[in-house]
């Protein structure tokens, strides 16, 4: 026991002499970030420590380490979370030189942008199904219980979806989808696996660049950009007004917005948020995108969802 | 078999006693503190105390509490009988009698505590599943059997039987036939002496495994999280899990679901101490024993088919189905001979560094855990059962309380209390924290395992140990503790399994940058590589089941018989 208290005692001591790092805490997909923090310490030899999880998760870790913050900068896979960070005054408003080409709406006071995330069908091609062109065809007969969709209370992106649905005054689509026997399946992943096995044919609201991903690696699966128009998911990174780092964190913000960051932003299949960086996947202006202007709250969004999948 | 309570004869040792005692508050009661704080206080985690129980008590109004306690006892319940019918006939006849291949069985029916359960439940559901691994082969699926309460019972059960099953047939053969011959030579028959002898004496350890297994069900998160979604079975440990995982983050809402959750347990813990202290197990008293097993004549091969059936449920199906995602390139090309290839496991150990430092990290992390939790758990155990006076309850129900609270509130507590600002140096953000999350989690299986072995020593031993003028700790250290061994050994293989596969908790605490087995894993399956996180659980898996057994095979050398159970 003795021993290991000295262990204890010099490990504790060890931790806390290196500092002046960069401490990120990004949600998925851990490549990505991976990447950024080895480029952003290749170009300024800054050290980036990261901590990857679900956008849940971090936001958990933060709200239990709110006393005492240990995080620079956040990324997280939700919007709503950067205006509620904003809301609560937690964010270092920070304009960065490399943001001028972002679009207005993927920035704001406090957040910008790293990347965005549209929604689509994700369709199993080998799985005997016509290939579907919008959300409404899920409802036909062909695809009789072979349909999930992710929980919008796990997933932010199917939540924006239903949140548009609503304002559009398209909740029929979803009760179509219920009384075709489709199934609420948990967070992204959950939803995706099944359809990858061939158990069902394919994703509503799936995630376009995670089935471009699982597409690349050679799975039978295609992403489908519905006719009637989808949402994005803009994926916000911000740097804490609590930082004792911030300059490293502004630097960190630089880099993910450089050319070079984009470049790997883009190499994950996710969409860049600066409008001058050419990719070879469809971009945010070839979108048709639906508003949520004028969409419930977000408990009455869910409790609707519910009243239909219950 | 004298009835009435168990006397305290021993003293035990007062050192002992306080480094319990020390032990258990700093590890076990400090994050529960935080987190009945944080139920109160709703803004605690940002440092205000502001607006008592204004959470708490919507929390607990909240109509869909009663929905999710009544699913998590039913699941409870559920899971204590699959176990206990699947654990019990086969622990007494690998007991009892003589078991072909009986040390084969017995690593296989290892693994299942080696395989994490939401790795288990994946299998299942990519081999049950329409178009599973079962429908590829055979052309049948069993969906409707695997996505229903039932099923989820069973799944569970097949994960958690095992730690009934070792306790028992460890329980059954210290028993030994001696107490059930003596009743056979008054006149009964052998089933009657089983019933009435055996069994009733083998009560701690059949009372302690299953509250162990009713407490492992009522917290665990993977198996009713990738089924129970999907046909909107919630459990309390789903909710409160949600409520953390989900955005916007319900920090007292999940620590106030804790705290029902933890009195459940804690109501079990209570049933079984009443049973326990209702009569005396002593069987251990310094005779000499003989092992002798009866042959089985005739049932011979069905009792070697029953435990072939078992251990391919629980073993064999599950490893099966990780190693064919594991060996497919991908998911959607099915079991086809062109989609198999070893390109996954080359990946795992090309990605280099990632994979094997997360094995490194893990393995060590497991390794001092299993160390430090067995010592503290066999301390504790002992002066609850050995010692005397009004703290030995708390003690004890300090050490099972762990066992009730999902790893992912541990996880909040240990953060909530080790991360205040004031604190001159914290273990926070370096390894240790882990080590004290998982002790914390782990902490009530050697305690448990320690406390049915010690319900079965007599004092006398010690007693006579101390009246040739041994001292209180060289009479623990050289009486005691040999004699228990060999139910802390298998205490320590349990706590090494768990604590190197642990996921929930170590996904929230983990320190910047250090990654361990489950969470590389569960990073694999975020990404969309499920393969490669297969293979991970594969190696992973492997490595965890040979390190024990080339232990026990070790310690059995070096004993070479001087340790009672080892065999």
């Amino acid at each position: 026991m003795k021993r290991f208290s000295l262990a204890l005692v010099l490990g504790l001591l060890a931790s806390t002499a290196a500092h002046a790092d960069v401490t990120v805490y990004s949600a998925g997909p851990g490549g990505l970030i991976k990447n950024l923090a080895a480029g952003f310490t290749e170009k300024t030899g800054i050290k980036t420590n990261v901590f990857q999880a679900t956008t849940g998760k971090v936001m958990a870790r933060l709200e239990a380490e709110a006393s005492n913050p240990v995080a620079d900068v956040v990324i997280s896979a939700s919007w709503g979370t950067a205006t509620d960070f904003a809301d609560k005054g937690l964010l270092l408003s920070y304009d960065s030189p490399n943001a001028k080409t972002v679009p207005d709406f993927l920035k704001m006071e406090g957040a910008v942008a790293q990347g965005v995330a549209g929604l689509i069908i994700a369709w199993n091609t080998q799985s005997g199904t016509p290939k579907p062109a919008d959300w409404s065809d899920l409802a036909k007969p062909e695809y009789k219980d072979l349909v999930t969709l992710p929980d919008p209370a796990a997933s932010g992106g199917t939540y924006t979806l239903v949140e548009a649905f609503m304002a559009n005054d398209m909740e029929d689509v979803l009760q179509g989808l219920k009384d075709n026997g489709a199934i609420v399946a948990g967070a992204n992943k959950a939803a995706l696996n099944p359809v990858l096995q061939g158990a069902k044919a394919a994703v509503f609201a799936g995630v376009d660049y995670i089935t471009m991903t699982a597409a690349d690696g050679g799975e039978t699966i295609e992403a489908i950009f519905p006719a009637s128009g989808t949402v994005v998911a803009p994926r916000p990174m911000m740097i804490l007004k609590s930082s004792q780092n911030q300059d490293e964190a502004k630097q960190f913000f630089d880099y993910v917005l450089s050319e070079e960051g984009q470049q790997a932003v883009a190499k994950v299949n996710l969409m860049p948020s600066r409008t001058d960086i050419k990719v070879d996947r469809p971009l945010i202006g070839d979108l048709k995108l639906l508003s949520t202007e004028g969409a419930p709250a977000r408990d009455d969004v869910l409790a609707g969802f519910k009243k239909i999948f219950n | 078999m004298a009835r009435g309570a168990v006397a305290p004869g021993a003293e035990g040792s007062a050192g002992l006693k306080w480094t319990a005692t020390i032990g258990l508050l700093v590890i076990v009661a400090v994050p529960c503190l935080f987190i009945v704080i944080q139920a109160i206080f709703p803004d605690f985690g940002s440092g205000s105390l502001a607006a008592p129980f204004s959470m708490f008590f919507k929390t607990l109004a909240d109509p869909d509490l009663f929905g999710l306690a009544g699913n998590t006892l039913l699941l409870g319940v559920g899971t204590v009988l699959c176990a206990a019918v699947l654990a019990v006939p086969i622990a007494a006849l690998r007991a009892l009698f003589r078991i072909p291949f009986a040390l084969i069985w017995d690593a296989l029916l290892l693994i299942p505590f080696m395989i994490p359960p939401y790795i288990a439940a994946l299998g299942w559901i990519m081999t049950l599943q329409p178009r599973g691994y079962l429908e590829q082969i055979t052309g049948f699926n069993m969906a409707s059997l695997l996505f229903s309460v039932t099923g989820i019972m069973l799944i569970m059960g097949l994960n958690t039987f095992s730690v009934v099953y070792f306790v028992l047939s460890r329980t059954f053969e210290t028993i030994g036939a001696r107490y059930s011959d003596v009743g056979r030579v008054f006149g009964a028959g052998q089933w009657r002496s089983f019933w009435r002898i055996t069994l009733p004496l083998a009560m701690p350890g059949l009372a302690a495994s299953l509250l162990l297994v009713f407490a492992m069900s009522i917290e665990e998160y993977g198996t009713p999280a990738a089924l129970g979604r999907r046909i909107g079975f919630e459990v309390l440990v789903t909710g409160i899990e949600n409520r953390i995982s989900e955005w916007p983050i319900d920090l007292p809402g999940s620590a106030t679901l804790s705290l029902v959750l933890v009195s459940m347990a804690l109501i079990a813990f209570m049933l079984q101490r009443w049973l326990l202290t209702r009569r005396d197990y002593r069987i251990v008293g310094g005779k000499p024993q003989a092992h002798d097993k009866r042959n089985l004549g005739v049932w011979t091969v069905p009792a070697t088919l029953l435990f072939a059936l078992v251990a391919f449920l629980a073993t064999g199906l599950p490893i099966l189905a990780i190693l064919a995602t594991a060996l497919s390139r991908t998911i959607s090309g099915g079991l086809a001979l062109s989609n198999l290839g070893l390109d996954n496991f080359r990946q795992l150990l090309g990605t280099g560094s990632d994979g094997l430092a997360a094995l490194g990290n893990s393995l060590m992390l497991g390794t001092t855990t299993a160390l430090l939790a067995s010592l503290l758990g066999a301390i504790t155990a002992y002066s609850v059962v050995k010692g005397r006076g009004r703290f030995r309850i708390v003690l004890d129900a300090l050490s099972i309380t762990p066992n009730s609270l999902p790893g992912v509130v541990v996880a909040v507590g240990i953060i909530l209390a080790w991360n205040q600002p004031w604190l001159p140096v914290t273990p926070y953000n370096t390894p240790f924290i882990l080590l004290l999350a998982y002790i914390c989690i782990l902490l009530p299986q050697p305690v448990r395992y320690a406390t049915a072995s010690l319900h079965q020593l007599g004092d006398n031993l010690e007693a006579a140990g101390r009246v040739s003028g041994a001292g209180p700790l060289k009479a623990f250290v050289r009486i005691v503790l040999p004699l228990i061994l060999p139910s802390m050994v298998t205490a320590m293989i349990l706590v090494f399994a768990v604590a190197s596969r642990e996921l929930v908790a170590s996904l929230l605490v983990a320190p910047v940058g250090f990654t361990t087995i489950a969470v590389f894993i569960w990073q694999q399956f975020d990404q969309g590589s499920a393969g490669l996180g297969m293979a991970m659980a594969f190696c992973a898996v492997l490595i965890t089941t040979l390190i024990p057994l080339l232990l026990i095979s070790l310690l059995r050398w070096f004993s070479r018989g001087s340790v009672a159970g080892l065999n």
